[in-house]
């Protein structure tokens, strides 16, 4: 079987990893979060983003959570999130006291419908949160047209898309702010949990350094300026991810050339009820390469029977998840986040795959035949 | 009160000046506040075999480490229900949200105590409501707990600092007399046990924190709840995976569970639970090689007047003495700490604000004087190096330049 979720990712990294963990366990300044290689790894993103502030973070999702705690999102206010995607995208706001506003998506990209996101501006509308999917970027050129015509903050989720740029501007970069996640299965996951957030804004990268440490005077230890968490990076994690940056770019290089290869053959399949996500580097990423498949769970069952792994991200849209169904009217529908969570099936897409391994997915994918329906 | 910014690790940026001086170059050995470099490398043979453990099973967060470490930590302290996260804060927050803390509702916890004490019940939607502290165990005063609470009090949060617990018989009585739910923040109570049950589980629950200097250290951040409550473990483990349910621990395909909660990411990493898996096996003989190192202390600077409190080290009541941190108040405390750190000697202040005086609850409206213990510990406290690595000759050294610093000061 062709694992979805490998656990050999880090496999030549094996004993670099444990030698960092030996050597922080044991240095002589006994430093183990927020300290040096911290600081070394938020550097070396900023370069690798063209230059910008980088504050490394517990989590993706914490990430968001100080994001919207820094930009004065509270009690009463209303952030626009998409109806399809993960968790965070809601709980992030209702951890900081408002409300998610859920917009639908659109069929084919997944990601947020300006359209749609317009309809639902009301006064009490403080940050649209677009998050780039899958494979996809979000239309950030128009959401930031939208966010600069109603004078609202821009929140960019862009967890999933290190390495993304479109029309030459890198992802994380177009909004007030945005995260990255380091979770091991990300593009540049690591051995633990972490994540980041990138800002232009000087102010608002402070305001967010303080806040991911208790909001602690950046000179006076236990002076609290204002009610922080606990959202540090720890030195080991970041000694690793600097010990895998080098390699990050020929990774994502093989996504793209993985996904490349997919879509060749993927194509001719559109008769035939299966979907492929967009093509292209403009604008996308290959975190996960996921179809859209009218007949789905015939598709993961005949994709396992050839031995190939697959993968569900999210399979009800998050405005019918329990936790936040009571958040909006029930006249409100998003057809197009219900039919993507009916028939998105992720298949791997990692950089360690061979190419046979490649060409088995994708044979596997090539000889399903639908059923009569 | 301007902190000491004696010795600290987790700071950002550049390191503050230690009041002006600099350790002095003639000072061949430094003894820092902290360190756990040698039980690192003696443990390493074992934490390695964890980090392979971990490293077949290809999960480096919420893995099969994590799992170990709830299961062996569950034994260890007795507690029926053991939720790894991400930190002792983190823990907090989850376990306020999983009693049922309401939107809005009070919480009384010390106004001596570190920051998270009081954060967490913000964090968690609650409105923090202080009461000053007994100076003999630093933890919340009974009788003052039991004056702060209003018709809005929901909880009562006791905080266990440096050796030794609140009066939990007290607040015990206090809690079901006003039908209160009673939590401890346990965060450094590793070892301390009344009447024999563990710190954390004599209420609804607890938490534990194992940032590295805690007497079960970690080298990152992690932390975890304890509770005997089923439905209360239940909620906490799911709201630190984005408030889902379901077996999610070392188990990847759960990640698309329905998120019946609004949760978080709090998930504990497993390099820091195999770390702690190797310390846990040997934290009985850490925790009496600390008790050693604290008696040698005081049998040493209780003959100076001028150290007006030590901790002692005898048993006082139904909890035995567990030393996180050996903490002593002197006059001129910000004298002496800059003093030692010229002898090459780390300190720490801990905690030099109390939190009713923080400027992040400005807005609860308290004023100076209002709460003198906590007042007083803040303006006098100061922490002497203590972990198992230090050794008796370096407790030596730091009780004769304590003594050195008042001969000089006499003069």
């Amino acid at each position: 079987m062709i694992p979805f979720f490998p656990p050999d990712l880090f496999e030549s990294d094996r004993q670099a990893l444990v030698d960092i963990v030996y050597s922080v366990g044991t240095g002589r300044e006994q430093r183990f979060i927020l300290g040096h290689y911290t600081e070394q790894l938020e550097g070396a993103l900023s370069k690798w983003l063209g230059g910008t502030q980088v504050v490394a973070c517990s989590s993706g999702t914490a990430g968001l959570g100080l994001i919207l705690r820094a930009i004065g999102i509270g009690a009463g206010d209303e952030v626009i999130v998409p109806a399809f995607g993960c968790a965070p995208l809601a709980s992030a706001v209702v951890n900081v006291g408002a409300r998610p506003v859920f917009a639908d998506v659109d069929p084919r990209t997944l990601v947020l419908d300006p359209d749609e996101v317009e309809a639902l501006i009301t006064p009490r509308t403080r940050a649209l949160m677009p998050a780039h999917v899958f494979s996809v970027m979000a239309d950030m050129p128009k959401m930031r047209e939208i966010a600069e015509l109603h004078r609202l903050r821009l929140v960019e989720d862009s967890a999933v898309a290190q390495g993304a740029a479109l029309d030459g501007h890198p992802a994380g970069r177009w909004g007030d702010a945005g995260v990255f996640s380091f979770v091991q299965v990300k593009t540049f996951g690591t051995a633990g949990e972490g994540g980041a957030v990138v800002t232009d804004d000087p102010d608002l990268a402070s305001r967010i350094r303080m806040l991911r440490n208790h909001g602690q005077d950046p000179d006076h230890r236990f002076v609290h300026h204002e009610v922080g968490y606990n959202s540090r990076f720890d030195e080991v994690l970041a000694a690793f991810q600097l010990h895998r940056l080098p390699g990050l770019e020929n990774r994502l290089e093989r996504r793209a050339k993985i996904a490349e290869y997919y879509r060749a053959r993927f194509c001719p399949l559109e008769d035939r009820g299966i979907i492929a996500p967009p093509p292209g580097r403009n604008g996308r990423f290959y975190y996960v390469y996921s179809l859209i498949a009218q007949q789905r769970e015939g598709l993961k069952r005949h994709l396992g029977r050839c031995g190939v792994a697959s993968h569900v991200y999210y399979p009800m849209p998050l405005p019918y998840q329990p936790a936040f169904e009571t958040l909006h009217s029930s006249g409100q529908t998003w057809p197009n986040a219900e039919h993507a969570s009916r028939c998105t099936l992720a298949i791997p897409v990692y950089p360690h795959l061979s190419d046979g391994q490649v060409e088995r997915i994708a044979d596997a994918v090539c000889s399903f035949r639908q059923g009569r329906r | 009160m301007p902190p000491t910014g004696a010795t600290t690790y987790v700071r950002e940026g550049k390191p503050a000046p230690r009041n002006g001086l600099v350790p002095d170059p003639a000072q061949s050995t430094v003894i820092p506040f902290f360190s756990q470099a040698a039980t690192f490398d003696r443990l390493w043979p074992l934490i390695h075999s964890y980090l392979d453990e971990m490293m077949d099973r290809g999960k480096y967060s919420h893995g099969n480490q994590v799992a170990a470490f709830e299961a062996e930590l569950g034994a260890w302290t007795g507690a029926r229900y053991v939720v790894g996260v991400n930190s002792g804060t983190d823990a907090l927050v989850l376990l306020l949200r999983s009693c049922g803390l309401t939107p809005g509702a009070e919480v009384v916890v010390p106004a001596f105590s570190f920051i998270a004490s009081a954060s967490s019940v913000v964090l968690a939607g609650g409105r923090p409501v202080f009461a000053d502290v007994d100076p003999g165990t630093y933890a919340i005063d009974a009788q003052a707990a039991s004056a702060a609470v209003t018709s809005q009090t929901q909880v009562i949060m006791p905080v266990h600092l440096f050796s030794q617990m609140a009066d939990m018989q007290a607040l015990g009585e206090l809690a079901s007399a006003r039908q209160l739910i009673l939590v401890e923040d346990s965060a450094e109570a590793v070892g301390m046990r009344w009447h024999g049950t563990h710190a954390g589980v004599l209420g609804a629950g607890g938490v534990l924190s194992f940032f590295p200097s805690k007497i079960l250290g970690a080298i990152g951040d992690a932390g975890a709840i304890l509770t005997n409550d089923r439905e209360i473990a239940r909620t906490a483990g799911a709201l630190r995976h984005h408030g889902r349910f379901g077996k999610t621990l070392d188990n990847f395909p759960l990640i698309s569970n329905p998120t019946k909660l609004p949760g978080f990411n709090s998930k504990m990493d497993d390099i820091q639970a195999a770390v702690l898996r190797a310390k846990l096996s040997c934290l009985d003989k850490d925790i009496a090689r600390r008790q050693e190192l604290a008696r040698a202390y005081s049998e040493r600077l209780d003959m100076m007047p001028e150290v007006i409190r030590t901790p002692g080290t005898e048993h006082r009541g139904p909890s035995e003495m567990v030393f996180y941190v050996y903490l002593i108040e002197v006059e001129r405390r910000d004298r002496l700490a800059s003093y030692l750190a010229h002898r090459g000697i780390g300190t720490e202040v801990y905690y030099p604000t109390p939190l009713h005086l923080q400027p992040c609850f400005a807005y609860l409206g308290y004023r100076k004087g209002e709460f003198p213990c906590a007042e007083t510990a803040c303006a006098r406290s100061l922490a002497l190096p203590l972990y198992p690595d230090l050794s008796l000759g370096d407790v030596e050294r730091v009780c004769d330049a304590i003594r050195d610093f008042f001969r000089g000061s006499r003069r």
